[in-house]
């Protein structure tokens, strides 16, 4: 928008992926600028998972080449300890730390991985708690929160790393209809602070309100990329149509 | 003889027992945990390697190997201590179990809570003993205090490689006065008071440890 140059937050290029026999990724080719707000959909099964999964290395790919910031993602751990860094993910069971509290879930990696001291490390969690609005929770367990707190928990544990890039992998799917508004609320508050967002989700409002682009996926390959608006109104390829027949 | 007088006879046994029974968890604890995570980081052919060392000692009648340890090795210029035969092939037998406690309580864990520790930056190891195995710690416990008890009552078998632990005394006794239903009955009540505390502990862990998986449950 601003910049003529926009610098590169994720550049896949020509990525697969096989489990197996099996080719999850085929071709998979997407460059996503700083700032930039993706929403990814598709059916399930078509590899939107894996893909996000790959730019973070929880899943690793065979062809092509993935490169996060500066970094290009290869075995070399201190690469990926690299990415990793930049890159917060929220998943769709939350995957919150049952044995330790709110805070220590939020405290646990800046304390271990940024080495910082347990004070500075509370405070920052604090602060993010806070903006996720749950800060009177800070020395609950998460089997006492609801659903929607957790997310919420997750998202701040995540922000506490500082992360310049967030993936969210369907992070409302697994909530009750009443508590998705709230999880939706503070991922569209993390986008209007610019953070670099590509979220897995079906939610359409949050798509059109947040997203630069919407990407739709079907067995493992991008079949289309558009703007939201167009996208939900006009899709172009017979398979996003009969995908948006389906789920309207 | 009274049963007291029995009793107080076979209690100076007492310090064997224990003695085998503590350097038998310096084998079995560490063994547990080793072979354990072992047998949950690896895949393949090492891991083949990990479940067939496991499975030898877990598998193997203690019987057997305390024989064969004992009177064979020397054979091969190795000369271990009774004690030490005694504690090492009790102590792997029941790490041999526990290892399996440790493996499947880690293997129970949802696999989120490892790649939720990856996505925060973690190396493996750290997910291991800060997410991993607090969390498993609760789910082994009980199993840990069982093994314990068989344990304790394992090291009855030392008395047959020359220990004179407390069964070791017994059998002295009941030889010297012709009285085994006496001698043993109180030999089987000193065991008992030695383990029972051990359950009462156990039971108290396992109750703990379902009344915690009830509240994460109770979203
Ligand atoms: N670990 C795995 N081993 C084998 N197949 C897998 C594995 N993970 C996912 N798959 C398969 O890959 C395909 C894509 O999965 P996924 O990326 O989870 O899809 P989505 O998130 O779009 O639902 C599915 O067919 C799924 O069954
Ligand atoms: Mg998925």
């Amino acid at each position: 928008m601003q910049s003529a140059l926009p610098p590169i937050a994720v550049a896949l290029s020509n990525v697969s992926k096989w489990y197996g026999k099996f080719q999850v990724l085929t071709d998979i080719n997407l460059t996503v600028k700083r700032g930039e707000k993706i929403v990814i959909c598709g059916p399930s099964g078509s590899g939107k998972s894996t893909m996000i999964r790959c730019i973070n290395r929880l899943e690793g790919h065979q062809r092509g080449k993935i490169v996060v910031g500066d970094t290009e993602l290869t075995n070399d751990l201190k690469k990926v300890d690299e990415v990793r860094r930049d890159v917060g993910m929220v998943f769709q069971h939350f995957n919150l730390f049952p044995h330790l509290t709110i805070l220590q879930n939020c405290t646990l990696a800046p304390i271990w991985v940024r080495k910082m001291s347990r004070r500075d490390a509370e405070e920052v969690a604090m602060d993010y708690l806070q903006r996720v609005k749950i800060p009177e929770q800070a020395h609950k367990y998460p089997g006492q929160l609801s659903g929607g707190q957790q997310q919420r928990v997750a998202i701040a544990r995540s922000l506490c790393m500082n992360p310049k890039i967030m993936l969210f992998d369907e992070p409302t799917s697994a909530l009750d209809p009443e508590m998705v508004k709230e999880v939706l609320d503070t991922m569209v508050s993390l986008a209007s602070d610019g953070m670099t967002m590509l979220c897995v989700t079906h939610e359409m409002g949050f798509a059109r309100e947040v997203a630069d682009r919407v990407i739709f996926m079907d067995a493992g390959q991008i079949v289309e990329t558009n703007a939201p608006e167009a996208f939900f109104s006009t899709p172009q390829h017979p398979r996003s149509k009969l995908f948006l027949s389906q789920i309207l | 003889m009274s049963l007291f007088d029995i009793m107080a006879s076979i209690l100076v046994g007492i310090n064997v027992t224990m003695k085998v029974t503590l350097y038998g968890m310096l084998y079995a604890v560490p063994f547990a945990f080793v072979f354990g995570v072992a047998q949950h980081f690896t895949n393949g052919i090492p891991r083949l390697i990990v479940t067939s060392i496991i499975e030898f000692w877990r598998s193997s009648p203690v019987i057997i190997l305390i024989y064969g340890f004992y009177f064979s090795l020397p054979g091969l210029g190795i000369n271990l201590s009774a004690m030490t035969v005694g504690a090492m092939v009790l102590g792997l037998n029941i790490g041999g179990y526990g290892s399996q406690a440790v493996r499947a309580a880690l293997q129970a864990l949802d696999p989120g809570q490892v790649e939720a520790g990856y996505a925060l930056g973690f190396r493996r190891l750290r997910i291991l003993y800060l997410i991993e195995l607090p969390q498993a710690l609760a789910a082994m416990t009980p199993t840990f205090i069982n093994q314990f008890i068989q344990l304790v009552k394992g090291t009855s078998l030392v008395s047959l490689v020359t220990l004179a632990d407390m069964t070791f005394l017994a059998k002295a006794l009941s030889q010297i006065h012709y009285a085994p239903a006496k001698i043993y009955t109180a030999l089987l009540i000193v065991y008992f008071l030695m383990c029972y505390p051990a359950t009462i502990v156990g039971r108290m862990i396992e109750r703990r440890v379902s009344r915690g998986r009830e509240v994460s449950h109770d979203l």
